[in-house]
């Protein structure tokens, strides 16, 4: 019985028995098993929500709904600095090196770039993001994009990035500002001015659009959250656009004919103390700021102090008169030289011993009959006076680094100071403090607060500041005030005063000269220099404007010459502007001498 | 009494004759069943409503999509729009720039005058005394150049005769300060 038998498959030598191998097989796929457990718990343990978040992100969009930047508008609307929709053109040099030349000079001639670099930049290794320009309007960048993908180009894209317009050049540049080039999420970056001061306010808060897409397009039943923009509020300035040209091309007109340095020009509302212009010379193109050196992307007036000179006599005669010691036509021996503790003090003319009233003392802008009239304030009266007019503190308009001027106090207030800062030395305003202060003599005697922003607005420290916030205080009575605007209006007179040249047609104009030796900035001395100013307002009898123009280190002569013109014209244009009529009253008669 | 026994008797057999049968299982005849509905009528009904719901579904949800189309075509429509008006706005706003208004007036001869004396009241009447504008008091239209900053300026850099390389002034296109990104 011994059949053919299958022959034996001799087993491999390498080979384990089955329950070798199932266990092996096993282990493998209870490891395998371990790692997809290990992965469960990841996902389900560890971080769900961020998984979760991006399965969610996969075949949904969310789109920023960027606000819009609030304008920066004159008092009347019209537009300072206006936002508009823009986009940076970018290109893609992996895709756009082989029409490189074509594609940039097509880019060059639509956009105004410089053809090599549009082209290196096209050209460029290794990046697949270079720019092409930037804060290119909208509706520009659309038709050049268009135009390019017509003509076959490839590799041009565009993305958010908002324009900024400041569509009058350097008119108010030294107080709008500017915005520098956006952050990379397109938000704004405030460099200078108001545009700085009020950049939470005029900013407003980015809203955001979360939906399902496909193929580029909503879903209708998809997920669909919108978190509306809030655009920023427009900030209305108290300035009055077509006078702050004018002024601005008076004063540059002024400082060049004077050769001098640099100039302030400053037209206020006499009644509510608004800034109608606030021209700063040299100043800048907005539009263009990285044309211009970093020191000028500031407002003079308020930055800037100097002392004041002559005009200051105003506030000095009329704290006399409200303080009960002295009338306009009260009499004064005005010596050739007045020696005082330090230093003998002069006239700006040489003179014998002259006879002059109060009024005439302002007229002539005596400074040795102001000391003398100033002799009789009890110590510490003129500073209280002064500090009412406001000086030495900060008007607060709304521009940051504004100076408080150098009111000096306690044992700085020596006489021979107290002597010198009656006619306007050894004290240090800015323009702005200056032009409030004789508002109020202006203004029957109430000081209010200058304001450039017309309403309300908040600065980004979160103080409320504008016309409703401008307080009123009175400083010198009513009747101080008019005596003190009739001395004033001796000061144009053709035969008594010395600013004939200031006088404004059939009008009643009150002004003061000043010109005030000037601390240069390189010694911290008087370097022979001069400051030449005039303030004034009009009509004497029913002020309506005052106007102060200073010129810094004029060459051409003293606040008269180099000024009194300047403030001619800008009076007569505000006056014709807004239509105020002459009041067709006799002048002031006071008398100057006795 | 004899009677009555016998009866008796003869009743017992019988009701345990009932009773047997009753204990005894007999098929249950089948009941008979009520008249069937036709079905086709309500196959087709409910086949309608649900072929009804389903054609409506996607007729609403493929007018949806146009919907969908048709708003984000709008939108594209409506920043176009929108672009376009900030361009118009843009070009009205330099038209009414003020240097570009005195400019042209000065171009034409016209200067600005320095006095007031000239104001027409409410009634028409003229006050004070008119007198021509100066012929001579023309303004400043030129801003002063710009003073760049020293990196934006630099040295001009001369070309020698002999044709050594080198670049002829400055460019005065933007800094290239992003193309490293």
């Amino acid at each position: 019985m011994t059949g053919p038998t299958r022959p034996r498959t001799p087993r491999s030598p390498h080979r384990a028995s089955p329950q070798l191998r199932l266990r092996i097989g096993f282990v493998l796929i209870a490891m395998v098993l371990s790692v997809f457990a290990a992965r469960l718990v990841q996902l389900q343990g560890v971080d769900p929500e961020n998984y979760a978040d991006m399965a969610a992100a996969e075949g949904s969009d969310t789109i920023l709904l960027p606000a819009t930047r609030g304008d920066i508008v004159d008092r009347r609307g019209n537009p300072l600095a206006v936002s508009i929709d823009g986009r940076m053109i970018v290109a893609d040099p992996a895709l756009t090196a082989d029409d490189a030349s074509q594609l940039a000079s097509f880019l060059a001639r639509r956009l105004d770039l410089d053809y090599v670099e549009v082209l290196e930049r096209l050209r460029m290794e290794d990046s697949r993001f270079q720019y092409i320009a930037r804060q290119v309007p909208a509706r520009r960048a659309a038709d050049v994009i268009a135009d390019a993908e017509a003509k076959g180009f490839v590799g041009l894209f565009t993305q958010r990035d908002p324009v900024r317009i400041y569509p009058s050049g350097d008119l108010a540049a030294n107080l709008v500002g500017f915005l520098g080039t956006p952050r990379k999420d397109g938000s704004a970056r405030a460099l200078a001015g108001l545009e700085d001061a009020f950049d939470d306010f005029l900013s407003g808060a980015d809203g955001e659009a979360h939906y399902e897409v496909g193929a580029g397009n909503q879903l209708p039943l998809g997920d669909h959250t919108v978190t509306p923009a809030v655009d920023g509020s427009d900030l209305t300035l108290t300035i009055d656009r077509d006078l702050q040209f004018f002024t601005q091309k008076v004063l540059q007109q002024t400082v060049e004919g004077a050769h001098g340095e640099s100039g302030i020009a400053v037209v206020m509302d006499s009644r509510t103390g608004e800034l109608l212009a606030l021209a700063d010379y040299p100043t800048y193109d907005a539009s263009q700021p990285q044309e211009w050196p970093k020191s000028r992307y500031k407002s003079s007036a308020l930055t800037d102090v100097y002392e004041p000179g002559s005009v200051q006599k105003v506030l000095t005669l009329s704290a006399v008169i409200d303080a009960g010691l002295g009338r306009p036509r009260q009499q004064y021996v005005v010596p050739p030289v007045l020696n005082r503790q330090d230093r003998p003090i002069h006239d700006h003319w040489v003179h014998g011993i002259e006879h002059l009233t109060l009024a005439g003392i302002l007229a002539k802008s005596s400074n040795i009959g102001t000391v003398l009239a100033a002799d009789e304030f009890a110590p510490g009266v003129l500073r209280e006076y002064l500090t009412e007019f406001g000086l030495g503190r900060q008007t607060d308009i709304g521009l940051r680094g504004e100076t408080k001027g150098i009111l000096p106090a306690g044992a700085e207030w020596t006489d021979q100071v107290d002597d010198r800062i009656a006619f306007g030395q050894s004290l240090s305003v800015n323009a702005i403090q200056m032009i409030a202060a004789v508002n109020a003599i202006a203004n029957d005697g109430v000081r209010i607060d200058p304001s450039l922003v017309k309403g309300s607005a908040t600065l980004d420290d979160g103080t409320e500041i504008g016309t409703d916030q401008a307080d009123r205080r009175r400083v010198v009575s009513a009747e101080a005030a008019r005596q003190t605007a009739l001395m004033m209006e001796r000061v144009l007179d053709p035969d008594d005063g010395v600013a004939s040249i200031a006088r404004v047609g059939d009008y009643r104009i009150s002004g003061k000269t000043g010109t005030a030796q000037r601390v240069s900035d390189r010694c911290g001395c008087y370097d022979g220099s001069r400051t030449s100013s005039f303030i004034g307002f009009g009509p004497t009898d029913d002020p309506r404007f005052t106007i102060y123009v200073v010129v810094h280190d004029s060459r051409a002569g003293g606040g008269s010459v180099v000024a009194g013109p300047a403030f001619a014209k800008l009076m007569g244009y505000a006056l014709r502007r807004y239509s105020v009529p002459p009041t067709e009253t006799e002048p002031s008669r006071l008398p100057v001498e006795w | 009494m004899s009677s009555t026994a016998p009866q008796i008797r003869s009743r017992l057999p019988r009701i345990a004759e009932v009773a047997v049968r009753r204990a005894r299982l007999t098929v249950v005849p089948r009941p008979r069943t009520r008249p069937r509905a036709a079905r086709v009528p309500f196959v087709t009904l409910v086949s309608v409503i649900l072929l009804a719901g389903v054609i409506g579904l996607l007729l609403f949800n493929t007018s949806m999509q146009q919907a969908s189309f048709r708003a984000t075509t709008l939108e594209q429509q409506a920043a176009d729009l929108t672009a376009q008006e900030e361009a118009l706005r843009i070009e009205l706003q330099q038209l009414h720039d003020p240097q570009r208004i005195a400019d042209l007036a000065q171009r034409r001869g016209m200067v600005v005058p320095t006095g007031a004396s000239c104001v027409l009241s409410l009634d028409g009447g003229i006050t004070g005394s008119c007198a021509p504008a100066p012929p001579g008091n023309k303004l400043p239209m030129d801003p002063p150049d710009p003073q760049r900053p020293a990196a934006l300026d630099p040295e001009p850099v001369t070309v020698s005769a002999d044709g050594a390389e080198g670049r002829n002034g400055a460019r005065n296109g933007v800094p290239g300060l992003d193309r490293r990104r």
